[in-house]
């Protein structure tokens, strides 16, 4: 097949994307370095789908999202549900960005993903504390938020060179902007 | 902007909205049953782990057995260090084993003597580790054993030597031990030799603290931390590790567990204690004690 059609490229990069998640989620749980050192790893299952939510949106579907975050919040001894629900919020809040964040550059993106982690991560905390929920230090998910944004751009990279989830260019839109 | 998202589109944005708002409140609601029912949450949690995991152990194990492989190969460059100092080692295990022989026949002669009996009950279930938590805020492991070999909630798991943590939650083929060091844990644990009691709590670093000590002066650094078996949820006098303390003089324990190298661990099969709920009648206070008591001792013969 020389020329693939839009339609088929969403199937296949939404399986890509169920695939990638999977194979993360796995690569958290495996019990290779039990006892963390002093960095935490960053949240990549987040930032990739901020990355690609903001390069291509049809590719993942806020139910899929939905879908893969709970499976991992259930694995990761995360309270289940509140951070898949604050991911599907920051995904619906960036894919009506998507089309503005087409025509700047990188660093307005990166700010962007930042300030959105930063409200999620905040939001987190203020949930579990109203809900008298027994968390780890502050610092920690801090440290971690930070470094997860740090991993963005290489995150962005990799979507991009390696996976070629890149930006649409205008060829690719209909008149109004949306993806055909 | 001239491109914003479409105006003939104008019946599907508010129908989209409402669903994705309708998705989030699902989640806060299922967010809200975690937090009201948590027993309840946590076993669906441990059924749908159960589900998932073990499909996918033809990849974990073999992937974790390499990266444990790069690790020891690493290790290879400091082969000689190494080996001098295990001789060393050897050396010094070799006068204490002479020790613990003399010991041991010592003891058993005076258990003998005072005709002790010991607890038999105390067996374990030997289980491979799968999985650990994945997330850096939560500290516990994932084990291919679970309800079809007898694992119950509360049970202790050691990695042989010193305690690891204990069971909590338990699906059809896997449990899940929340470690020593995850900010859940709390274990009674007494301080040897002085014999003071506390409570080892957990703050997500490999030297958990020592809290409640009663009089900290008695605690030394090296003092040896056992689990105390209070509350009745623990088998007693499991080694945990030894006491240190850290910058700021407070009491942390160093534990025995090897954490580095969790493949196997044993689960100690803990049978609950026979509760003495009966304070035992005086003879001839209640005369009624004596007639009833010989039925239940037929039923029991029966059963």
């Amino acid at each position: 097949m020389a020329e693939r059609t839009p339609t088929a490229d969403r199937w296949v990069y939404g399986l890509a994307y169920v695939g990638l998640m999977s194979a993360l989620t796995l690569l958290h749980i495996m019990p290779i370095e039990i006892t963390r050192g002093a960095l935490p790893a960053p949240d990549l299952l987040t930032s990739i789908t901020f990355a690609w939510v903001l390069r291509r949106p049809q590719y993942v579907p806020t139910l899929l999202v939905a879908l893969v975050f709970l499976v991992s919040d259930v694995l990761f001894m995360r309270p289940l549900g509140l951070w898949t629900a604050l991911t599907v919020l920051a995904v619906e809040f960036l894919r009506r960005r998507e089309a503005n964040v087409r025509e700047r550059t990188f660093p307005l993106e990166w700010a962007m993903v930042a300030g959105v982690l930063l409200a999620m991560t905040l939001a987190n905390r203020l949930v579990l504390t109203v809900f008298l929920v027994n968390q780890a230090g502050l610092g920690l998910s801090i440290l971690q938020m930070i470094i997860t944004i740090l991993a963005y751009p290489l995150v962005v990279l990799m979507s991009r060179f390696v996976l070629s989830v890149q930006k649409m260019t205008p060829g690719e839109t209909d008149a109004r902007g949306r993806p055909r | 902007m001239a491109r914003d998202n479409g105006n003939s589109n104008d019946y599907v944005r508010p129908i989209r909205r409402i669903l994705i708002g309708g998705l989030v409140l699902f989640l806060l609601a299922l967010f809200l049953f975690w937090r009201i029912d948590s027993p309840r949450a946590e076993r669906l949690r441990a059924q749908i782990t159960d589900r998932i995991v073990p499909t996918f152990d033809w990849i974990l194990i073999p992937v974790t057995k390499a990266a444990g492989m790069i690790e020891n190969f690493q290790s290879y460059t400091r082969i000689y260090d190494q080996n001098q100092e295990l001789r060393r080692e050897l050396q010094q295990m070799k006068a204490w084993k002479e020790a613990a022989l003399q010991l041991e026949q010592q003891n058993a002669k005076l258990l003998d003597l005072n005709n002790v009996r010991l607890d038999p009950k105390l067996t374990y279930v030997t289980g491979v580790v799968l999985a650990d938590s994945g997330s850096p805020f939560r500290q516990s492991l994932l084990l291919n054993i679970g309800q079809r070999d007898g694992i119950v909630d509360g049970w202790a798991a050691t990695d042989g030597l010193g305690l690891v943590g204990r069971i909590s939650g338990v699906g059809r083929n896997t449990s899940r031990v929340i470690m020593l060091s995850d900010s859940n844990s709390r274990i009674p644990v007494t301080i040897q030799p002085s014999g003071q009691r506390a409570i080892l709590s957990g703050d997500n670093s490999v030297l958990p603290p020592i809290e409640f000590i009663e009089s900290p002066e008695l605690v030394r650094p090296g003092d040896r931390v056992v689990s105390s078996g209070d509350g009745g949820v623990f088998p007693a006098d499991i080694l945990v590790g030894h006491v240190a303390q850290d910058k700021d003089r407070r009491l942390r324990v160093r534990l025995a567990a090897d954490y580095e190298r969790l493949d196997f661990l044993r689960v100690l099969r803990a049978m609950p204690k026979e509760p003495l709920s009966d304070p035992g009648g005086l003879i001839g206070a209640n005369s009624s004690a004596p007639q009833a008591a010989p039925p239940d001792a037929d039923e029991g013969a029966d059963g």
